[in-house]
Order: C-alpha cells, then structure tokens, then sequence
C-alpha cells in the first residue's frame, strides 16, 4: 500500500472546481513530482494533504488512514507532514535555529537542550549549522529553504511536501536546491514536489504526473511526456523545455 | 518680577508633598492603564483574529466604539452617571476603568495594523507544523506584532501619561490638579504651569528613552 493514496479528490471554491478528481499515489521513499500550469490547483492538492484545505469529496489515504474525515486529529497528522512552501515561511523573529526547535519544543515538547542538539544535527545536515545564530533576514534564499527543509525534517515526518521550493531562486540556487532534494531523497526522505521548473523536475526525478484542469492526466517519463498523445500534456512539456 | 518667582517657590516648597503626591498619582495612574491597557489591548487583539465572524464583528464594534467616543465623555458617565443606578466608584476605579476600556482600543487597532503587513505564509507554515490556533498566536503573531508596534505603543504610553491630567476633573487628585492649587494661592499661573509643562516634557523623555532602549533589544533584523 502507498503512503499517500489519492481518490477521485475533488475541490470546489465555490463554483469553481479546482480539483475535479484527483487520483495519485505516493510510495514510501519515491520522490514525486507534480507539474502542470499555473492555476490548475497544484498548491490546492498540496493542502488538501495535510487539511490546510477540506476537500469537497473523495478520499485521502495516508499510512493506511483515511485523513479527510471529521474525527482526523488534523494537527497531529501535519506533523507527519512537513511542509516546504515557494517563500520559504521562515519564522522572521526567530533565529535560524530557533526556527527549527521551535516545533520540537512546542509540539514534540522535547527539553531545550535534547531540541537544540536534534536542530543542530539536521542543520548539519543541510550546511547551515554555521548559520544558526543568524535571522532569516540575513541569509540568502537558497539557505533560507535549506532552514525550511531542515525545520520539517527536524520534526520526523513521515513525508516531505514542497510547493514549488525553487520559484523564488536563482538558476545557481535552484541547481542548489535540487541537488539537495535528490540527496536527501536518496537518504529515503519520501517526497510530494510541485513545481512550474522542468529543469528542477528533470533533476530530481525521472518521471512526472501532469496536472491539468483539475485532474491527472498523465504519468509518466519526460520524453513520454513530451511524446504524449493528449495535445495538452505534449505541449506543456515541450514549452517549459524550450 | 523676582518676587514673583520667590513666593512660587516658597509656596511650591511648602505644597511640594502634595505636589510630590500627585506626581505619584499621576505615575500609578499612567502605568496602571498602560499596562491594563496593553494586556485588555492583546485580548481585544486576538479575538478580532479568532475564526468566529461574530467575535470578530463584536470586537471590531468594541475598537470603533472606544475610539469614537471622547474619553471625557466616558469618564464623566462612569463618574457622575453611573452613581444614579447605584453604582458608586473611586475616582481612581473609575479613571481606571474608562482608559483601560479607551487605552485598549487603540492598542488593538495598532497590533492590527501590525497583523495586516505579517506575512500570511508564516502563519500557514506554523499551521502546517501543527501548531493550534492559540499557539500560532503565542509564538508567532504576538511577537511579530508586539515588536512591530513598539513605536506606536509608545506614543500610547505617553499619550497615557498626558491624558491622565483629564482625571482631575473627576476629583482624581493628581499631579496636574495639584498644580492648579499651587497656582490658585499665589496666583503664580504662568509659572506653576510652566513648571507642570517642565515635569511632563521630563517624564516623555523618560519613556522615550526606555522606549528606544526596548526597541533596540527586541527589534526584529531585517
Ligand atoms: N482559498 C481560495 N478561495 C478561492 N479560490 C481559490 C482559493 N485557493 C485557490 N483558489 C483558486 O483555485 C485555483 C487553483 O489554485 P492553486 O493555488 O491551487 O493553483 P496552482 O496550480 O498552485 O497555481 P500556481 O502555479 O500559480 O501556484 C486558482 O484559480 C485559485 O484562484
Ligand atoms: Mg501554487
């Protein structure tokens, strides 16, 4: 059984349909990537998954457990899954390992010192244990999203969500980024990647889902993709190469 | 000329433990509501965030209310109205009461300014950690807030300690009402006022300074 089973997923924001049936699956330590033009409700998906929005219908299976339902203890279920988001989000009053103990004191009520010495290790991890001390104000965007990635690390999840985490870097930090992804992917970090960057996408994986108008509507490698029979799909992935 | 400024300071030499003891009233009056003020201020604060549309209409009444009404007219209704239900209280009660009510108000509505330029994704990032609605307020947005709108709470507090002076006129024997009678027995008015104006300008500089010294320790890089 995947670790994330998506059926039929459907988001309305008031007439609008935005997801009109979604169906994909996640496997434990694969990395996905989700790709598709802008506004076809890639960010809506990412937040069905950890309830930040309520689908309308169908259903969301993580671990074996249906998470859509009323009794879901939705807080605990995003702690499973960290979330890395385009700007970073990083926590501007707290330093940059403050940022990451934060939610291990907080919600995994760890002692400061057993939360500082978990942070320290996933900073290390990530090359900016040097930084620690700094605010996020004073670090570039590339070690921005390195805190971010390290801040959802930190808290053990069982997966990692990214919403287009290279969208505000440049092309050097992007590469930067991307190399990291695959990294700690290779290291069996399980993730969910949506991105507009074919080149980040090509990186980090050998094949895509295509997200268009609200449903999958294809899967498979980027020559396939660019191959496909659906004009739509063939288009939107010879464009973004080009 | 001289004699003039020899009988006001005799009779301020003669009168200044009175003085001293407004001065006093006035400090307790102006910290008391700065603080109640702030802590009533955070409260109206969080409610106008909560997810109940009705609090949040309830509370956005409560701030246009107290900032529309003259804080005057609230001091006099509490004083002098009230009595005529039954409800007696001491001037300090009631001057308590009707600034922390008006002091809050404002507060709120500084935070709130604060709130709107927060970046929305620190909330949903917080959110998606986890993290309850009360405690994304605690460790996220109040702080933001609270360092973002030190300079306007500031000139809350120093407005605070100007208007206090409004509670002499609901027998609040504060400083500025202590100055009045040194200036009633010798007729010295534009010295005794000058004198008071002195002791105000003294105690702003004062809290500007401690202000800027909090801004500095709290302030966020960046
Ligand atoms: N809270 C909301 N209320 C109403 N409409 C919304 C809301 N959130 C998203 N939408 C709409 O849903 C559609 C999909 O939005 P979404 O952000 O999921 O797209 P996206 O694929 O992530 O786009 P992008 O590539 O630009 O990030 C958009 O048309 C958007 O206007
Ligand atoms: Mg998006």
């Amino acid at each position: 059984m995947a670790l994330i089973e998506i059926r039929e997923l459907e988001k309305r924001f008031n007439d609008q349909r935005v997801l009109a049936g979604v169906n994909l699956d996640v496997e434990a330590g694969e990395i996905k990537v989700v790709m598709g033009p802008s506004g076809c409700g890639k960010s809506t998906l990412l937040r069905c998954l950890n309830r930040l929005v309520d689908p309308t219908s169908g259903t969301i299976h993580f671990d074996g457990q249906e998470v859509t339902g009323p009794m879901v203890d939705v807080r605990l279920l995003r702690q499973k899954i960290g979330f890395v988001f385009q700007q970073f989000a990083l926590y501007r009053h707290l330093s940059v390992l403050d940022n990451v103990t934060l939610g291990l004191r907080k919600l995994q009520k760890l002692r400061k010192p057993d939360a500082e010495e978990k942070a320290m290790a996933q900073l290390e991890r990530l090359g900016m244990a040097a930084h620690k001390d700094k605010f996020p104000a004073q670090i570039s965007g590339g070690q921005k999203q390195r805190v971010a990635l390290a801040r959802a690390l930190a808290m053990d999840p069982a997966m990692i969500v990214l919403d287009e985490p290279t969208s505000a870097l440049d092309p050097v930090m992007c590469r930067e980024v991307g190399e990291l992804i695959r990294q700690l992917n290779s290291e069996g970090v399980t993730m969910l990647c949506v991105t507009h960057d074919i080149d980040l996408a090509q990186a980090i994986s050998e094949k895509a889902v295509f997200l268009n108008q609200g449903v999958v509507s294809a899967e498979a490698t980027f020559a396939a993709l660019a191959n496909h029979d659906h004009e739509a799909t063939r288009t939107f992935f010879n464009r973004t190469k080009a | 000329m001289v004699n003039g400024w020899m009988a006001f300071s005799r009779d301020l030499q003669e009168q200044l433990p009175l003085v001293l003891n407004g001065l006093i009233e006035t400090l307790n009056l102006t910290v008391a509501i700065s603080i109640s003020g702030l802590l009533l201020g955070v409260v109206v604060f969080y409610l106008s965030t909560c997810r109940s549309a009705l609090i949040r209409q309830v509370t956005k009444g409560y701030i246009s209310f107290f900032i529309g009404m003259p804080l005057i007219v609230l001091l006099f209704l509490i004083y002098y109205g009230l009595p005529q239900w039954g409800v007696r209280m001491s001037p300090f009660t009631v001057a308590f009461i009707g600034f922390t009510l008006n002091v809050a108000a404002y507060n709120a509505a500084y935070l709130t300014t604060a709130f709107n330029g927060m970046d929305a994704t620190e909330l949903e990032a917080a959110h998606a950690q986890g993290f309850s609605d009360g405690q994304v307020f605690r460790y996220i947005t109040l702080p933001q807030v609270l360092r973002l709108s030190v300079p306007a709470l500031t000139n809350q507090v120093i407005g605070n300690l100007k208007d206090s002076s409004v509670a002499f006129l609901i027998q609040y024997t504060e400083f500025f009402a202590r100055v009045q009678e040194l200036a009633a027995t010798n007729f010295q008015f534009f010295k005794a006022y000058l004198f008071a104006a002195l002791v105000y300008l003294a105690i702003v500089s004062l809290i500007v300074v401690i202000a800027r010294m909090i801004e500095k320790r709290i302030c966020i890089i960046g």
